[in-house]
């Protein structure tokens, strides 16, 4: 692949700057999440997350470098290793807190869980152009996709990860709506998930049906399952307008938030920053899922259109149900907040996702129709 | 390859136009519902989530103000405070806690503890916040809980002020006790300090002086975790002690008394004449009020509540008994201020008085022969005061009684102080709607009938004839004292009323006091002192309703709560009189044995004490 210059000219500043934007506050943020935080031996969170941030940016780099094209000739073989490392976890996981999400790689340990999110987005961009189609989607062309997101799915699912799984699921959903699908198959579809979901109940584990309960009813056990979100909201509240100040948050401070650098990663910034600093962050937030879709929109083929539009989805839908999980508005699921929450896998694996919502951007001139 | 590069170049996004339009909205829309959550949870509600973001974090550590001291009139303290220690478990400081109570349980034994095995859900989430597991343990518990410390991780000692009343029962009718504040005491509270958990005076100087000796609780403003942990103090305020209370009462006096009354039913008041102190102050049996320090279990409180001897009334200003004879200096007084009698009016007795067709018999069935005035308070002759009573009429004889200050409040600063009662002809038609029968004054005319007074207002009366006719309002504290000394408030004598009787017939009066102590045939020879300076009156109160029934049976063969209540009042010395005793010994049976050698111990004891300080008084001045 010969370098041309017209990428350089062409490149997408006001994206970068944006995403750049959300990554400053995310680090910003984490400082204050990690400042009291006595069990941060060796780095501290901030510093392990600049890391993290520095890892994407250079995973971002590679993936606006290579024609998205290319890679996503590759979709299938992407998927087939995230499979096997997704049944790794199995085998070779660290178990954490009940759940086994983790693998170990020299050192480094990570989620592959995390991974997989881009790699739906990747393999169903893959499935959806070579299977293109004038006309919408019927039930039985939906078989093989289905085939596809429900193995992953299922593997997550039996970590267990549910936020993780539920946004699989979502994102999958979203793209077979993108694309088109007759109606009959989405009352099918919808119909069967319906009559399943009590069989789904079964194979719940206590834990989520009781977050599912306590989003029902947050004040029915307020120091057990419902004390998290009920915490959450004090945080969220109790910033009021103006917020009470960089690294003044009590409620994060004084570890009355569990799970403050992770997913609740949001009251800890709404606590300090208040309602001004939580409206600028929605804001950026929203500009960068428009600019994407603008990106997916002002893609000259299919394969950059599936591949953009899937990127934001996944951050549009992870911003949305972990803010509003946060916010009192969902039920408690484990999502991160995109390049917020504490995490390097979640971190390098949507700043390759940005780099290649930037491939797609700055390619639409080349790219002759 | 190059067959899907010509697929890319087919393509057309005008299919997706309409989509991205929709998706826009959908995603905008979206946003924007959380910037309306954001903006009810943080600007709506914002301010009362910021509350209970505070009280998330902050807790109060209370440190408790020491009661102030209560001292006799030389400074001798009478109450104390004590450190009392509590046990407490920090659950999150230890991995189980029940191996831990279990241990603690071992070395403790098992009574007592509070602890209980279902841990609420709170206190889970609040490990670091000390659970109380015994209260009020004693040395020995505590020493064994120390030296084995090593096996009771999180067990903490916290050490609480208690009173320690030093003469237990002696003084408890006068100091009272301390209890935890009540509903209603709370509810009442004007100052705003008092909170649930405070310990109050609940009786006695005690409740009377609560305000002052309370102090004011301090504490720390500390700021914790979600786990409870103390992360640093935001604000200290030191506790302010309660004020000190200096009595009027002498502790050596008080002590006399107490012995005096030993197996006794009753009480003894001692005065000062000359301005109204309260010297001693006994109720016989008494209350130990160091039993509610830690908390009074319901079965000692039936024990005392159900006690037939009343261990928690103060009789001296509680109990309301007949004058009996005590009450001759009235009819005395009456009869000489209305000009009925001069002192050396005579009376003939020979054994008894008629009234129409009734007989009242005077308590020497053969009677005094001629009396005067005089002979007839020596001799403390019936007959006599039958006939000043007839002449001088119910109303007068109450008019008296009260200028005296009997049958009303003294004004004693106690809490709970009974009246007593003199009957007018009018208090009988509005309470009975009867008229007055004209035998009932002659009961009246000896302190019997309806008439009910306490022994402190016996003694008042009496102390008014020994100093001239002055009333004082009892007065029981000197003063309040801060910390560094700074009087706060001072207590001087208050005058409640003068009776109005010439010097010549209180002298009579006073003379005739004198004889009965002094002179041959005297009721009250137990206070024949060698100086022969007491001037008193016995007393014998029949008990109500039991008059003529045990006629001609001793005293010692009747059943006990039927025999006679045995009063005595005295003071000393007769010419410049600056101690009087009142005693009361309930169904002690006669005046003259029961209740005179109690007063003459007080009285010897009395000037015992005052010979001394003086001693002790000259050997400073000599120093000097």
């Amino acid at each position: 692949m010969k370098f041309d210059r017209r990428l350089l000219l062409n490149f997408d500043w006001g994206f970068l700057l944006i995403v750049l934007a959300i990554c400053a506050i995310g680090l910003l943020n984490m400082y204050s999440a990690g400042f009291n935080l006595p069990g941060a031996r060796g780095a501290s969170p901030c510093l392990r997350q600049s890391l993290w941030f520095l890892l994407g940016l250079l995973f971002m780099g590679i993936s606006f470098s290579i024609d998205y094209r290319d890679i996503i000739r590759y979709a299938y073989v992407i998927y087939g290793v995230s499979l096997v490392l997704l049944a790794a976890v199995f085998f070779a996981g660290e178990v954490t807190r009940g759940t086994q999400r983790w693998l170990s790689l020299g050192g480094f340990s990570f989620q592959p869980s995390e991974f997989v999110k881009l790699t739906m987005v990747l393999v169903l961009t893959r499935y959806f152009t070579v299977h293109e189609k004038e006309g919408k989607y019927s039930l039985r062309e939906l078989v093989v996709p289905f085939v596809i997101v429900i193995v992953p799915f299922l593997l997550i699912l039996k970590q267990p990860d549910l936020g993780t799984a539920l946004i699989i699921l979502i994102l999958f959903v979203s793209v077979i709506l993108f694309i088109g699908v007759q109606w009959k198959a989405i009352f099918i579809a919808s119909a069967t998930g319906v009559l399943l979901m009590p069989f789904g109940w079964l194979f719940l584990k206590d834990y989520q049906k009781e977050r599912l309960l306590t989003f029902i009813d947050p004040q029915g056990d307020p120091l057990g399952s419902g004390y998290h979100i009920l915490q959450s909201i004090i945080a969220v509240g109790s910033g009021g307008f103006f917020g009470k100040g960089f690294l003044k948050g009590t409620q994060s401070q004084l570890r009355f938030l569990p799970e403050h650098q992770t997913d609740f990663i949001f009251s800890v910034f709404a606590e300090e920053w208040g309602f001004i600093g939580s409206l600028v962050l929605m804001i950026l937030f929203l500009a960068l899922i428009v600019w994407g879709l603008r990106i997916a929109r002002q893609s000259r083929d299919l394969v950059g259109t599936l591949l953009a539009y899937g990127v934001t989805m996944l951050v549009f839908w992870e911003v949305f149900i972990n803010v509003g999980m946060v916010v009192g508005f969902l039920p408690v699921v484990g999502i991160p907040l995109p390049f917020m929450s504490y995490g390097g896998s979640s971190m390098v694996v949507l700043m390759a996702g940005m780099g290649l919502l930037m491939s797609v951007s700055m390619r639409r001139f080349i790219l002759q129709p | 390859m190059s067959e899907k590069r010509h697929k890319f170049s087919r393509y057309d996004s005008a299919k997706f136009r309409n989509a991205f339009g929709v998706l826009i909205w959908v995603v905008t829309i979206s946003m924007s519902l959380l910037v309306v959550r954001m903006w009810y949870l943080q600007v709506i509600k914002g301010s009362e989530l910021r509350l209970q973001s505070e009280n998330n974090r902050i807790r109060i550590h209370e440190s408790k103000a020491i009661r102030g001291i209560i001292k006799d009139r030389w400074g001798v303290a009478l109450v104390e405070n004590q450190p009392s220690f509590d046990i407490s478990i920090v659950p999150g400081a230890v991995r189980n806690v029940v191996d831990v109570v279990r241990a603690l349980e071992a070395v403790y034994g098992s009574q007592g503890l509070e602890f209980r095995r279902d841990i609420s859900a709170a206190e889970k989430n609040r490990p670091f916040i000390p659970m109380k597991l015994a209260r009020n343990v004693s040395w020995e518990e505590l020493s064994l809980v120390e030296t084995n410390s090593l096996n009771l991780p999180g067990v903490v000692v916290d050490v609480v002020p208690i009173r320690k009343y030093i003469d237990g029962g002696m003084t408890a009718h006068i100091l009272g006790h301390v209890g935890e504040v009540s509903q209603e005491e709370l509810k009442a509270d004007r100052s705003g300090l008092l909170k649930t958990g405070d310990r109050v005076g609940k009786s006695g100087i005690e409740k009377y002086l609560d305000s002052y000796l309370r102090g004011i609780n301090g504490g720390e403003y500390i700021e914790v975790n979600a786990i409870g942990r103390k992360v640093k103090t935001l604000k200290r305020v030191e506790p302010v002690p309660g004020n000190d209370v200096i009595l009027t009462i002498d502790a050596g006096l008080q002590k006399a008394a107490w012995e005096a009354m030993e197996g006794k039913v009753g009480s003894v008041v001692a005065m000062d004449p000359r301005d109204g102190s309260i010297r001693a102050m006994v109720s016989s049996p008494a209350f130990d009020p160091n039993l509610f320090n830690r908390g009074i279990t319901l079965e000692e409180w039936k024990k005392l509540s159900a006690d037939p001897f009343r261990p928690m009334e103060n009789k001296a200003i509680q109990g309301q008994y007949p004058a009996g004879s005590t009450f001759k200096i009235i009819t005395a007084a009456a009869a000489l201020g209305e000009g009925i009698i001069t002192p050396e009016t005579t009376f003939n007795c020979n054994g008894s008085f008629h009234l129409g067709n009734h007989e009242f018999k005077c308590w020497n069935k053969k009677g005094h022969g001629r009396v005067s005035l005089h002979r007839a308070l020596v001799e403390s002759c019936d007959v006599y005061f039958y006939n000043l009573g007839k002449l001088v009429g119910v109303d007068k004889l109450a008019e008296y009684a009260r200028a005296f200050g009997l049958g009303d409040l003294t004004g004693i600063p106690l809490p709970s102080e009974k009246g007593g009662l003199i009957p007018t002809k009018e208090w009988k038609l509005r309470r009975f709607g009867q008229p007055w029968q004209p035998g009932e004054t002659i009961s009246i005319s000896i302190g019997q009938g309806y008439i009910s007074v306490t022994p402190l207002q016996l003694l008042n009366a009496y102390c008014a004839i020994a100093n001239g006719g002055t009333v004082y309002v009892p007065r029981l504290i000197q003063r309040v004292e801060a910390l560094d000394g700074e009087i706060l408030q001072e207590f001087t004598p208050r005058i409640r009323s003068v009776v109005s009787l010439s010097k010549e017939h209180m002298d009579a009066i006073l003379r005739g006091l004198w004889g009965v102590c002094n002179e041959s045939g005297g009721t009250g020879w137990a206070l024949r002192r060698p100086e022969a300076d007491v001037a008193g009156k016995t007393g014998t109160a029949q008990v109500v309703g039991q008059k003529g029934r045990w006629e001609g049976v001793k005293s010692h063969d009747m059943p006990w709560k039927w025999r006679d209540h045995a009063l005595f009042v005295c003071f000393a010395p007769v010419d410049n009189p600056e101690i009087a005793v009142a005693v009361v010994v309930e169904h002690g049976g006669h005046g003259g044995s029961a209740a005179a050698p109690v007063a003459r111990k007080v009285i010897d004891a009395y000037f015992r004490i005052k010979a001394e300080h003086d001693k002790a008084y000259r050997g400073e001045k000599s120093e000097i």
